[in-house]
Parts: C-alpha cells; structure tokens; sequence
C-alpha cells in the first residue's frame, strides 16, 4: 500500500491512525471506516467481488453505507405500498430513484443483488437517470426488503410516487432514434439508386429502368420526409407562428419543394429528380438534432433530486399514537415527531423538546444550530442529537427547500441571453436565404424558365445552414465527451461558450476550497499514560451512537473498545463507560476542568474527560483540498479574478482566503447576498463562474454565468450546475478552463470555413454552374470536415 | 438487367423487415441503457446456475 491511501470502497480519504482493513480478491485493502467495512464485507460474501473489477473510479463518498437502517420496515405496509407501487393482484411494480450509482459496475451490483433475492419478478435499473424500475410478488417480498437490501449496499433508496416517473423523455430519446435509423437507412438506399441513375445519365439508361429506378427512389425516400423530417417541418410552422422563423423554415422549404418536384418528375415523366439530395439533407440534420438531444438528457432531473433531501417516510402524533406515514401524506397542523439523524419532513416549529439542527445545506452555516420550543425548522434540514416533536406549517414545493428549487429553476430559465441572440441572428439568416433564394428563382424564370427550379433548389441546398449549424454542437459534443473522459460531466450546452469569456471566478469555501467534513487536526494528551491513539480510540467509541457532524471525525477511526451505558447530551456532548471508568467527551462546560478556549469559529475544541479532569484536547476543523493552493495559483496564472463568498463566520473565511492568497472574501453571506455579489460583479461587466456545492448555492449557482459542482454537492446544486467535477479535487477546474477556450477556438474554425464555403458556393450555384447532387455533396463536405475539425478536441489532455 | 425488377423489389422487402425490427427493439428498451449490458457480458462470465447456492 505505497500509494497514497484512499478507501477501496468508497474512495475517500482515509484519516490518519486509522487503520481498518477488509480482504477481497485475495489482497488486503484499506477502508475509512467501519460502515465501509461492512459494504465491503456484503458485497465480497454475497459473491460480488466482480463488482470492484470493473467499476469506474468512483466519486469520493458516493457509496458511503447510510447511517440509519432498519427503517425500511414500513415501507411493507399496505397503505405506503398504495403510495408508492401499482399493483395488481400479488404483483406490484415501482420506480425507486437509487441515490449514489455513478457507473455501470453498480447497475450491475444492483441488479445482480436484487435478482438473489425471492420473488424479484424483474428489475431494470437506468444508470443515466439513476432510476430502479422493480417489479415483484407481494407474497413473497415487501418493498422494505428491496430498499434495504440497496441501503446495505450503501446506496441510498428513495422511492417516487408512480407519477414522476421519467416517461417523456424516454419517449422523445426513443422516438429521435427512429427517424435517425428511418433516415439514415433511406438514405443509403436512395443513394444506391442514385448511383445508378446518374451512371445512366452518362452511359445511357432504359426509359423503363429509369422510371422503375425513381420509382423506388420515391418508396425509400418518402418514409424519410414524412416520418424523419417531420420535427422540422413543425418547428418551420411553430416558427412561422411566433414570427421568428429559424432554420427550420428554409430547411422545411428546400426539403418539401424538392420532394414534391421530385414526386411530380416522377410521375410525369420529367427531367430530373433530387429524392438522393432530400434523404441526405434530412440525415444529416438529424445526425445533428439526436447529438443535442442526448447531451440535453445528460442534466439531472431536478425533480428526485429535490425529493431527495427529504425523508421517505414521517412519524405522525394523533394525540398518543404514532403512525408512520409517506411523507406526502403530512398536513398543515400536524404533529410530527423527529428523531436524532432523522431530517425533518416540512417546514414548521418546534413545540417540544430541545435539540441541534444541522442546516448547512440550506444556509452554508457548518455549525449546528440549537433549537427549542417554538423555534422555526425547515423541511431538509437535519436533527442531530434530540427527540422533538414539530408542527407542520407548510409542506411539499411550498416550503423553504421547494421555494429554493423553484429560485434556481427560474434563475435558469431566465438566463440565456446568448441563445436568444443566437435565434435572432439565425432569423435574420433565414429570411436572408429567402429573399436570395426568391431573387435567383424570379432572375432565372426571366433569363431560363426550364432551368429555374433546378438552381434554386441548389442555391437552397448549398446555403443549408449545415455546416453552420454543425460547427458548434459537433465541437460541443466532442469536447463533452472527452471531459467526461476527465471526469466533468458538462449539462448545459452554453457553458462551453461562456467558460471561454469566463473572467472572474467564485468559490464558495465549505465543501468547496475545504473538504466539507470536519477532521481531527490536533490531539493534544493532557494525561502521559495515554498516547494520542488511546485517546481517539476512547473517543470514537463514545461517539459511536451519535449523528453530530462532529461525532464524524471521530467514528472514522475504528474502536477495538467498547463504551457501555452511553448518554449523550444534546448540545454538550456524550458520556459513557469504558472498563469501569466513566468518560466524557464534549464543549468546556461539559467536561469537568476543561478551560474555556477563546472563541474561534474556524476550529472547534473538543475535551475527552475523566474523574473530574482533561485527558485531552482534541481539535476539530475543516481542512483545505490538498490541491486548492495550487488550482487556485494556476487559475490566476490564466488571468482570472478569483474571490470567496461564504456563508460561513468571519474567522475561518479569513482564514482559508489568507493561506490561499485571496483578497476578496466576504463572509456570513445568505443565498440572497451571494447572488447579489454576482450581480454586482455582472455589472462590472465581468463573467462570473461559480463554484459550489451546497443547496444554499443553488439559487447563486444559476444566477452565475456558469456554474461548477463538485460531485458531493447537494442533489439541488448538481441539478443547478452547469458542470460537474466527478472526484475528489479541484484540479479539473484548470483543465475545464483550458479546453473551454480551446473548444472555442475549434468553433470559431469552423465558423469561419462553414461562411467561407457557403459564400463562395452561394454566387456559383446562383449561377447555375452547381446541379443539386453537387450541391448536395458540397453541402456534405463542408460539413464532414467541421466534424473531423470538432473531433480534434476529443484529443485533451 | 431486368432481374433488378425482382432484386430491387426483394431489397425492399428486407429493408422494411429491418426496419420493423428496429422500431420493435426500441420500443421494447433495447436501446434505452447502453452502458449497463458492455459491462454485464464480461462480468456474468463465469456466474454459476442459479440453483447452486453453495459459493
């Protein structure tokens, strides 16, 4: 184990003195924690070692084991299987949104492992949308068993309600796939029988022949028009409609003319027919339009990841009683009751007990909040160490968490101005080629009348916007999938474009520039017979029990101890007992002779006590990325403005922001004064990237010009990125902003050659020099070689 | 040349049998995952019948 040690399981860190250890394929790999241990243990007992061979690199902290199991029973109950799964009779079915899959090897996993258990009659998971469709026989099999069993795993399950489920988009991916084939198989076709049509041309051809060979010609070619070419004569009338006529007009125009003089020559015996130019031009564009499609899918549904954060399942008060009830089912008024680790299920307040609440993920606040009676929660957030009872206020999209996805979906909506512009310029293009094409067709009917149709078909099949419209996607699309190669996921197709302009960069610092998850960074022993490893031994076996982000640090390092009688103190810290002595680890007021260390907001003290004195002072922090100095060095180098906005306390941020030689940090920033940061540097005139990874960024996220997330982010910031960073550094930042402007470049390339080929052809076939077959080669040409062009770019580094 | 007059006809037919058999592994979400089944060949090599519980 030379190399720099990382989890085998779920690829995190592993924190020093730890030393935790699991065997599979024969070898003895380092794990970070007991709960990776035991995945690891299942999934080599059960026969699934196979699973580590071929898996991708995971992200970091992807399959970490879910903290609470055993809380799945309920999903067997009759009344949240009518909440969740259509059934009929014995046989049920439903879709369940398997939170932490990022490769194939885990579809496999999943699959494999459903399969082992009885009564699975299928399972078909979808390792794009992260769904698991599962049908099964009720006698056999509840619904809790089959979550659990991917709990154990350590995924995390969330079942939806039949109605989300992901039909439109599969029917558009699916119905796109059609016309590609329909076009491309008609094209080929109709290009055979060309072949031999144009050799009759030169060698001499039976008029039957002929006439038998064009009449194929219309079979192949008419299934292309009508079924394949059909989104775009919709889309030339949709345009029409709005009065924005875009590329579809002239597309439609050049496509159903040409088809219907081809028809009529035909059938009438005429000079020439052009069925070989209308399957290719409609191939072509459909090559292009499936290529956007795909990558449009590629961007997480915001739906499940919104209905991610909150529980399944909630615990309803009806005076004495507790039932357990979907989450869906709470009202306004009711009594719910939230255990410690439990989030809670809709915004609302307390009205009894005591606790601490952990809202980083809404307000970027790192520290627990301490709550009691009366106090306001939100939906989302998450108890950490006490049993309260709340009153529902609000629930569903109309809470906090709801109203912060709506934010970032409409920040989204409102953005693209640089599409918007692209529209108006294709529009006036459009009604350029119109007037041009009208123009050649009234000069030609004047000087030819014979020759009219057939040159303005040519000068509408040579200015086809082609290799215009291919320049941009096709690098776009090349330069995606060797990003993803390089584990950055690109979803927005515009972040490409304005990565390159990109001029200023913001950071957020908790999960960001900082690993998100406080660590041990000091152990000072106040008592020499104990070395600092007894020390953090005794204390993870304390906090073996305990949710507090703060307990995280300490449960990472494996026990051979064990405490008994452990209590734990909402908002002081834990007791129990270990051979006979009684230990406490906790704040300064908790711990007996513990002196109160000046306040600090960017580490916290932590005091193991016993028989009334300090054993030890251990300090706790969240530390920088390793790589956060030098990204940040070679991103200024690049001539970008970097700065730090926060939502966390003074103290730590000035503290990250001066040993990463940053000027601009602001600190205790809400979601609302980021994104009025942005603004403001907006209207410096700067493009502003964003970096973050918390729900509380989301709205800013969308409001940047572009926006990072690293792949731990919160569901909700992931589905407001533009760009995810897969792994556990920052260091694919560089690599972003290279070849964003690298991919610029290429697109400029091809711009540049798409108008000089279509400048240059343009005045040739008004004049009647280009037939349309040329122009249909021309026109293919010039775009195969803007997608050779593109894909240069797919050779990164 | 006039067996084109059956050749060509016969092209069609076969043709329009690829096509259905396209449009029929579509829509039954052959192509829906394309990932998943790359990896699933190499990794169900050397999986035992099912009815042998004993590894």
């Amino acid at each position: 184990m030379a190399k720099a040690e990382t989890c085998f399981h779920c690829a995190l860190p592993i924190p020093a003195n730890c030393d935790i250890r699991v065997d599979i394929g024969g070898e003895t790999r380092p794990v970070c924690c007991p709960g990776c241990k035991a995945v690891a243990t299942l999934i080599r007992d059960a026969g699934f070692e196979r699973y580590y061979d071929s898996r991708e690199r995971p992200e970091p902290g992807a399959v970490r084991p879910a903290q609470d199991a055993g809380e799945w029973q309920v999903f067997d109950r009759e009344d949240m299987l009518a909440a969740f799964a259509t059934r009929d009779d014995n046989a049920a079915a439903a879709t369940v949104y398997v939170g932490g899959m990022y490769c194939a090897a885990c579809s496999w996993l999943i699959d494999a492992s459903l399969k082992k258990l009885p009564g699975i009659a299928s399972a078909d998971i979808n390792p794009v949308t992260h769904r698991l469709r599962v049908e099964w026989d009720t006698e056999s099999i509840g619904l809790g068993r089959i979550l659990a069993t991917l709990a154990d795993l350590g995924y995390k399950p969330q079942p939806l309600a039949p109605d989300s489920t992901e039909r439109p988009e599969r029917a558009e991916q699916r119905t796109a796939l059609k016309r590609l084939l329909v076009a491309s198989l008609g094209m080929m076709q109709a290009m055979m029988f060309a072949v031999g049509l144009y050799s009759g041309e030169f060698q001499g051809i039976d008029a039957d022949m002929e006439r038998f060979l064009r009449l194929v010609s219309f079979f192949v070619t008419t299934p292309v028009v009508f079924y394949s070419a059909r989104p775009f004569f919709a889309g030339a009338i949709r345009g029409l409609r709005a009065r924005r006529p875009g590329m579809d007009v002239p597309v439609s125009i050049a496509i159903g003319g040409a088809y219907v003089a081809s028809v009529y020559s035909t059938f009438t015996n005429g000079p020439a027919v052009w069925y070989d130019s209308v399957t290719m031009f409609v191939f072509f564009l459909t090559v292009a339009r499936y290529l956007e499609m795909r990558a449009r899918h590629r961007s997480v549904d915001r739906s499940a990841a919104l209905a991610s954060l909150l529980p399944n399942t909630a615990t309803r008060l009806d005076g004495d009683t507790r039932t357990q009830v979907p989450v869906t089912q709470l009202a306004a008024g009711d009594i719910a009751m939230v255990r410690a680790g439990e989030s809670f299920p809709a915004d609302g307040s307390i009205t009894a007990g005591r606790t601490s609440v952990d809202e980083s993920m809404l307000t970027g606040e790192s520290k627990p909040q301490q709550k009691s009676e009366g106090d306001a929660v939100v939906a989302g957030s998450v108890n950490l160490d006490g049993v309260v009872e709340m009153r529902v206020d609000v629930t569903g999209t109309d809470t906090t968490l709801g109203t912060i996805g709506r934010l970032s979906e409409r920040a989204r909506y409102a953005r693209p101005a640089f599409v918007q512009l692209a529209d108006r310029v294709a529009s006036y293009i459009v009604v350029a080629i119109l007037v041009l094409a009208a123009a050649v067709a009234t000069s030609w009917y004047l000087i030819d009348p014979e020759r009219a149709f057939v040159i303005t078909l040519s000068v509408l099949v040579v200015t086809c916007p082609c290799a215009l419209a291919l320049a941009t996607p096709t690098a776009f699309a090349a330069a995606g999938s060797r990003l993803s190669d390089l584990h950055l996921l690109v979803t927005n197709g515009n972040a490409i474009e304005t990565l390159s302009r990109a001029t200023h960069i913001v950071f957020d610092k908790t999960g960001t520039l900082t690993r998100g998850m406080p660590e041990v960074v000091a152990t000072v022993t106040h008592d020499p017979d104990l070395s600092e490893q007894d020390c953090l031994q005794i204390a993870a076996a304390l906090e073996v029990a305990s949710t507090h982000p703060i307990a995280r640090a300490f449960t990472r390092h494996e026990s051979a101890i064990t405490a008994t009688g452990i209590e734990i103190r909402v908002g002081a810290g834990v007791e129990g007992v270990i051979d006979g002595r009684r230990w406490k680890l906790g704040n300064a007021a908790f711990v007996p002779g513990a002196a109160p260390a000046p306040p600090d907001d960017s580490a916290t003290p932590v005091f193991l006590g016993t028989d009334g004195r300090v054993a030890a002072t251990f300090t706790i922090a969240d530390t920088l990325r390793e790589d956060a100095g030098k990204t940040l060095k070679q991103l200024k180098k690049m001539g970008f403005s970097v700065s730090v906005v926060s939502g966390d306390g003074a103290a730590p941020v000035a503290q990250a922001a001066a040993s990463l030689d940053i000027d601009d940090a602001r600190s205790s920033c809400t979601p609302d004064d980021k994104l009025a940061r942005i603004s403001a540097l907006q209207q410096q005139g700067e493009v502003v990237v964003m970096v973050g990874d918390g729900i509380n960024d989301a709205p800013v996220l969308a409001g940047a010009d572009v926006s990072i997330a690293p792949s731990h982010a919160a569901s909700l910031a992931q589905s407001s990125a533009d760009v995810l960073m897969l792994g556990d550094s920052l260091q694919p930042i560089v690599t972003l902003m290279h070849s964003a402007r690298r991919t610029m470049r290429i697109v400029r390339q091809n711009l540049a050659w798409a108008i000089v080929y279509n400048v240059s052809a343009v005045p040739l076939a008004a004049a009647g020099f280009v037939p349309p077959w040329l122009a249909a080669i021309g026109m293919s040409t010039s775009s195969l070689v803007v997608v050779l062009n593109a894909l240069r770019l797919s050779r990164i580094r | 040349m006039s067996i084109l007059y059956l050749l060509i006809p016969l092209a069609l037919i076969l043709l329009a049998g690829a096509v259905w058999a396209f449009f029929w592994a579509v829509g039954n979400g052959q192509f829906d995952d394309l990932d998943t089944p790359a990896v699933r060949v190499i990794m169900d090599d050397d999986e035992r019948p099912p009815d042998d519980e004993t590894r």
